[in-house]
């Protein structure tokens, strides 16, 4: 297929996404439009922890960490200050940021510079370590994060948490930063510093002896993966209007490790894909919840079944399929054109 | 065959009939934490509406349908559960949550919609501010503080305070703010301020910290798993000052896991204990109730806190005289000296319920009722 044929082809299908969105705002309920905007945001925190995880190899589990950081940086930065004011109850907030603001852009892109700051700190000491000590070195950071925030009531209002959080993240934002982040994530995996990155993955001893300056593409891809986070926390925390250090669990980078895996490590349709089923499953799922009859047989609603059932649902992911949905392959253009002319084939 | 077919239409007529007289439910929504950290104060929240409801099913001749949504303990969850309560459900009104960071994320929602949710215990002084539709069944963090302070001085006669908080817990922090605040206001003096962090085991070293600043009192607004550790450590060390507590702590757990050394503890709670002398009708009904639905387990503070909830919420439709939530915001704004089991209510401007706060002390292995206090704010 040639080039210009795939641009046109991408054009369309944004085209498509568009109009879907704008009818979605127009026709659906707030609940789901909710659920649509959380879709967005996993994607883009799942897609960062790819880069990180999947296309380097770099086990990290301090996405939380990151997230947290894009949130209060970019909150505390569209904050109205009559907002701030009333908030902070246990201690005023500090001078500068008492009187700093942004616009929402400006703010979710600071919180993004933030987390990958952050991302460029951490990652020089512990990037030194690989598999699963790196696993912990970035949990302890994430930890680390959540407990600073607790002790700050001057910078983050500790555990009272921030709320009232200007409401901008609409389906808009969402989607538009959702798109940037696959862009840029497909343009680097694509380039020859993605093949890099990959190279390090499969083989960090080989890549060296290739000339390749292991420890700064590590570093790079680790910042980047920390900016996107940050941008995911950002507008999540928009989203709910409220934030506080509790929000920041370990249990959060889980559920974004899920995607990622789910969806296949170094897969970046897999986790879109991902993305999209596990937040609408998680949702769907209530209904398990709920108290339901089978004509005479009445089962009672049993709360966390949901879980269960998910739990159930990884597993077998897991034990039939461990390299997710997608494994390492991915969507194009020319593979779909492919399996269309064999199903046109099968059917002639 | 003609007879029989008028005799069908007929039927169907009736049936369609009936079918549009039978009004539509008065459809309640309840978000409570039933899994995950908090579940253990949700399911007792829970245990107090369901019973609630199974007493009082009807509100202005209409069913109530109660539709009860997890929320996991998490915040992402509470929204999308208010959202899906709204949204989905179309409720009437929304009880909940246990957990104030909970409570903010989901009351953005109901906000924005225009339906009203009754807190059950949301005490962080933030849930409410500013907010149209949210109200609280409870008393906010600074209310039961500032009671602390006045039974600490005026009861336990003490003059030096010393505070020990979980930092991690808005519930904790706040509380010991207003604790603070109050106490200085008062003319006492707090000689130490210390932290710890939720899950902490060990506490020796505030402790002796504490010790050495020879308080009148120690003030701690744990959760029951830390504050019955903290007690133990504080008597081992040597520790004679009295040790007060919040309503977290109202539990039946606290003596198991502190013995000996829990005796004379005292804490602040729901003026509600099951053994609690002229208990109110309200009081009595529900203490009996309880006792023949949950014949295993005792009545505490949360199971009816819910209770409560709930019948303040059909008392507010009831005096709505419609399911419009215009109309039942408005009468929940104007609650006055509603009588439930946890005392006497009124909904103040700020929207938070304004109630005498209880004292208990743990008396021979028991938690025996001391009084109320009614604090100045």
């Amino acid at each position: 297929m040639s080039a210009e044929r795939k641009k046109l082809l991408s054009v369309a299908a944004l085209s498509l996404m568009a109009l879907f969105l704008w009818w979605a705002q127009g026709h659906l309920d707030g609940y789901k439009i909710q659920i649509l905007n959380l879709v967005a945001i996993n994607i883009i925190l799942a897609l960062s922890l790819n880069l990180i995880y999947g296309f380097t190899g770099l086990f990290s589990l301090g996405h939380a960490g990151f997230m947290a950081v894009g949130a209060y940086v970019s909150s505390l930065l569209i904050l109205p200050a009559a907002q701030k004011e009333t908030i902070f109850l246990l201690e005023p907030l500090v001078w500068p940021l008492s009187v700093l603001q942004a616009p929402f852009f400006v703010a979710v892109l600071a919180g993004g510079v933030a987390a990958a700051l952050f991302g460029l700190l951490i990652s020089l000491p512990v990037l030194r370590l690989g598999g699963d000590y790196l696993g912990i070195a970035t949990l302890g950071f994430a930890e680390i994060v959540r407990v600073v925030a607790n002790n700050l009531p001057g910078i983050t209002n500790g555990a009272l948490g921030l709320k009232g959080i200007p409401h901008y993240a609409n389906i808009w934002w969402n989607y538009g930063w959702c798109l940037f982040t696959l862009y840029f994530i497909v343009r680097i995996v694509n380039s020859n510093f993605g093949n890099v990155l990959k190279a390090i993955r499969d083989d960090e001893t080989a890549a060296r002896a290739m000339g390749i300056d292991v420890l700064r593409c590590k570093v790079i891809s680790f910042a980047l993966g920390a900016f996107f986070a940050g941008v995911g926390g950002a507008l999540l925390a928009s989203l709910l209007t409220t934030i506080d250090p509790k929000m920041f669990l370990f249990l959060l980078t889980f559920n974004v490790l899920m995607i990622v895996v789910a969806g296949g490590l170094g897969s970046i349709s897999g986790t879109v894909i991902a993305g999209v089923v596990i937040t609408v499953l998680l949702e769907w799922l209530r209904f398990v919840e709920n108290p339901i009859d089978f004509g005479p047989i009445h089962i009672p609603g049993i709360p966390g079944m949901r879980m269960v059932i998910f739990s159930l649902a990884l597993l077998f992911i897991i034990l039939f399929r461990r390299e997710g949905i997608m494994g390492m392959r991915e969507i194009t253009w020319d593979g779909l054109a492919c399996a269309c002319r064999r199903g046109g084939k099968d059917r002639g | 065959m003609k007879k029989i077919a008028v005799l069908v239409s007929l039927l169907v007529i009736l049936g369609a009939v009936g079918a549009a007289c039978a009004e539509e439910p008065v459809r309640i929504g309840v978000y409570l934490p039933l899994t995950g950290q908090n579940a253990f104060g949700g399911q007792l929240e829970c245990d107090g509406i369901l019973m609630a409801y199974d007493e009082k099913p009807e509100v202005l001749g209409r069913k109530i349908e109660v539709i009860v949504v997890d929320n996991k303990s998490d915040k992402v969850e509470a929204a999308n559960a208010v959202v899906r309560l709204i949204e989905k459900e179309k409720v009437h009104a929304i009880l909940g949550t246990y957990g104030s960071s909970l409570a903010m994320a989901g009351g953005e929602v109901a906000e924005k919609a225009g339906i009203p949710v009754l807190g059950t215990s949301c005490t962080n002084p933030l849930v409410t501010q500013g907010k149209k539709y949210y109200f609280r069944a409870c008393y906010i963090d600074p209310l039961q503080g500032s009671a602390a302070a006045k039974f600490a001085m005026d009861v336990l006669g003490a003059k030096q305070a010393a505070v020990l908080k979980d930092v991690a817990q808005d519930y904790c922090v706040g509380l010991a703010a207003y604790f603070k605040r109050a106490f200085e206001a008062a003319g006492g003096e707090v000689v130490a301020d210390l932290n710890y962090q939720s899950g902490d085991q060990d506490f020796t070293a505030q402790l002796t910290t504490i010790i050495s600043k020879k308080p009148g009192v120690l003030f701690i607004p744990s959760y029951f798993a830390e504050g019955a550790i903290i007690i133990k450590q504080a008597r081992e060390l040597g520790g004679t000052f009295h040790i007060m507590g919040a309503d977290a702590m109202d539990n039946p757990d606290m003596i198991t896991i502190g013995g000996k050394d829990i005796e004379g503890f005292v804490y602040s709670t729901f003026p509600y204990a099951p053994d609690m002398p002229d208990m109110s009708p309200m009081a009595k009904t529900f203490t009996e109730n309880w006792k023949v639905k949950f014949p295993d387990k005792d009545p505490n503070a949360n199971s009816a806190i819910g209770y409560d909830s709930y019948m303040l919420l059909v008392d507010a439709i009831e005096r709505a005289g419609s399911t419009d939530p215009e109309a039942i915001t408005e009468a929940l704004a104007k609650t006055m000296n509603w009588e439930g089991v946890t005392g006497s209510t009124t909904i103040n401007e700020t929207h938070d319920a304004v109630k005498p706060v209880g004292f208990k002390m743990v008396k021979d292995g028991k938690q025996v009722y001391v009084g109320a206090v009614i604090p100045e704010m």
